[in-house]
């Protein structure tokens, strides 16, 4: 065994309540960080939902023939901007009436599919072509009314639902960065403070190899060494059991949200979204141990 | 050309004068001992030599580079080609006699592979065969100074310096140390070691330098000469530095038998 891995995990053995302290602190950051990321994915594919689902109704009038009718649905179709176009007919329009009153049968006795007008229904790549295809729509000849159907509860225009729901991402981002930003500071701290305790045990050690010429990297080398296994072993149990939660609570978030999809359908799309947040924290954490055993040296070695 | 030169050497302490206008040198295969009373300067001298110490003025030139004008970088590089023994012999406490060996080894980046055969070697040479396992804190104080020279020797430097080796040592072990020091010093290893023992300068008919108060009032002179017939004898041509080692280890040390 390399001598250096040797002297990171024998100095680890010597002191275990350091490790576990340094590994408990890193475990409590990333499993937190990893909870947050899901959290801001989850609520980034919330507001790509509501974003996309149709937004927007297309009210036409009833001289409209199937032809003009067909052949505006065809332009929409072919248009980048939009997505999703359905035509809702006069008799489905009843039947979606029927489904939104059926607690009281009453009210759709008294209707027939005359009185509702046919429509189509789209939605939009980007909500910030609205107004445009708002104004493009209003000049067919054949539509009758352009309305919204977005609303998070109360908001009179889609400029309202889109700000309401990029405040929440907003909001969401900024409380999340600050929290995994205080957890990282803590563990860098923590780590300073362990790695520094542990070079002041082995002070006396660092002063003989120093006499026999060992270079400053020599002696560096297992204190760095020790950080990254800390950092392993956070990053991975941190991750993992976060991992195990998510897989436990997908069929139960799944069956909440129903048709929004707040985590990848698939297994494939999961086990990705998880292998890049363990690739970032990795990262992250090798920068964390990195600077954590530099700080830690050069403020031993000013010590000294 | 010198292996070892201090010229004009001035090392002060704030307002304490530790050495002053030291200047002798040192030719390959010698042995010196550096001597005099307890704050005398002699300690001071190993430390300067071995940089721990700048000097405050004057040269210490080693193999002809001038160790006071050293990077800090370059001096780990520079301590590699030094073997160093110490009064309170300076092992590491949580790593085996072995290992404490081995650490000379790694830091002067030697080949993993050649580890085992060198260390096998120089515990040979000091007698510790049996103790590799063993921790510093279950060897004597004899064992823990044959394995710190050792240690010194492993990464064959080409001086070797000793800071009062045989202080903690009682005289049978010192004893026994010292013909170890004279053995290698045979085999062609210049050693400056620093003691107040007069019984064992007396004894070792070396060259000595003797310090009062920072400053040399004698040295004995080079007794080189005097010794070469005696070295030459144990050269043999044709050999390597360690197969010449190897040949004392074979022949039972003297000193073996004063400790047992």
């Amino acid at each position: 065994m390399n001598i250096h891995l040797k002297t990171s995990l024998n100095n680890i053995r010597r002191s275990p309540f350091q490790a576990l302290a340094a590994v408990f602190v890193l475990f409590v950051t990333f499993f937190v960080s990893s909870i947050l990321i899901v959290f801001i994915y989850s609520s980034n594919q919330l507001i790509k939902h509501y974003e996309t689902r149709p937004q927007m109704i297309v009210f036409l009038k009833d001289t409209a023939s199937e032809e003009d009718v067909g052949s505006l649905k065809t332009k929409l179709e072919s248009d980048g901007r939009l997505k999703k176009v359905a035509h809702i007919t006069k008799e489905q329009a009843l039947e979606i009436y029927k489904n939104a009153t059926k607690d009281n049968p009453l009210l759709s006795e008294l209707v027939n599919p005359s009185v509702f007008p046919s429509s189509l229904e789209f939605s939009l790549n980007d909500l910030s072509y609205a107004e445009q295809v708002i104004s493009e729509l209003k000049n067919e000849e054949i539509v009758d009314e352009v309305r919204y159907t977005a609303s998070l509860g109360g908001e009179e225009s889609l400029t309202d639902v889109v700000s309401k729901l990029r405040q929440i991402s907003y909001y969401i981002r900024l409380t999340g960065g600050i929290f995994i930003g205080f957890l990282l500071g803590t563990s860098l701290v923590l780590m300073i403070v362990i790695i520094s305790m542990k070079m002041s045990t082995r002070r006396n050690e660092m002063d003989i190899l120093d006499l026999i010429g060992a270079t400053p990297s020599f002696v560096r080398t297992p204190v760095f060494l020790e950080a990254i296994f800390y950092t392993l072993a956070g990053v991975f149990s941190g991750w993992f059991l976060c991992f195990v939660l998510v897989l436990y609570l997908t069929p139960s978030l799944m069956e909440y949200f129903q048709e929004i999809p707040i985590l990848p359908q698939d297994a494939l799309g999961l086990v990705i979204l998880f292998g890049l947040i363990f690739a970032a924290e990795l990262f992250v954490g090798l920068l964390l141990s990195f600077f954590g055993s530099v700080l830690a040296v050069a403020r031993t070695r000013k010590r000294k | 050309m010198p292996m070892l030169k201090l010229n004009n050497v001035t090392k002060t302490f704030g307002e304490i004068l530790a050495v002053e206008d030291i200047s002798f040198e040192v030719s390959e295969g010698e042995f010196v001992f550096i001597t005099g009373p307890s704050g005398s300067g002699k300690s001071t001298i190993i430390k300067l030599i071995l940089r721990q110490f700048t000097p405050d003025s004057g040269e210490i030139f080693l193999n002809e580079t001038d160790f006071g004008k050293l990077k800090y970088k370059e001096i780990p590089k520079m301590r590699q080609k030094i073997g160093i023994v110490f009064q309170d012999f300076k092992m590491i406490p949580d790593r085996t006699l072995w290992e404490n060996v081995e650490v000379a080894l790694a830091v002067t980046n030697v080949p993993r592979k050649e580890w085992k055969e060198r260390v096998t070697h120089v515990i040979k040479l000091v007698g510790l065969e049996k103790r590799t396992s063993l921790f510093p804190s279950q060897l004597a104080g004899g064992e823990l100074q044959r394995g710190s020279l050792a240690r010194a020797l492993v990464a064959n430097p080409s001086i070797i310096l000793a800071d009062e080796p045989t202080g903690n040592l009682d005289w049978k072990t010192a004893e026994s140390i010292m013909e170890l020091f004279e053995q290698i010093n045979k085999e062609g290893k210049t050693i400056i070691m620093a003691t107040h023992h007069l019984g064992l300068i007396e004894k070792h008919k070396n060259r000595v330098i003797e310090l009062n108060e920072g400053k040399v009032v004698s040295d004995s002179g080079s007794k080189k000469e005097e010794k070469g017939g005696k070295k030459e004898e144990n050269k043999e041509e044709g050999k390597t530095e360690e197969q010449k080692e190897l040949n004392i280890s074979d022949k039972k040390s003297k000193s073996d038998e004063v400790e047992k």
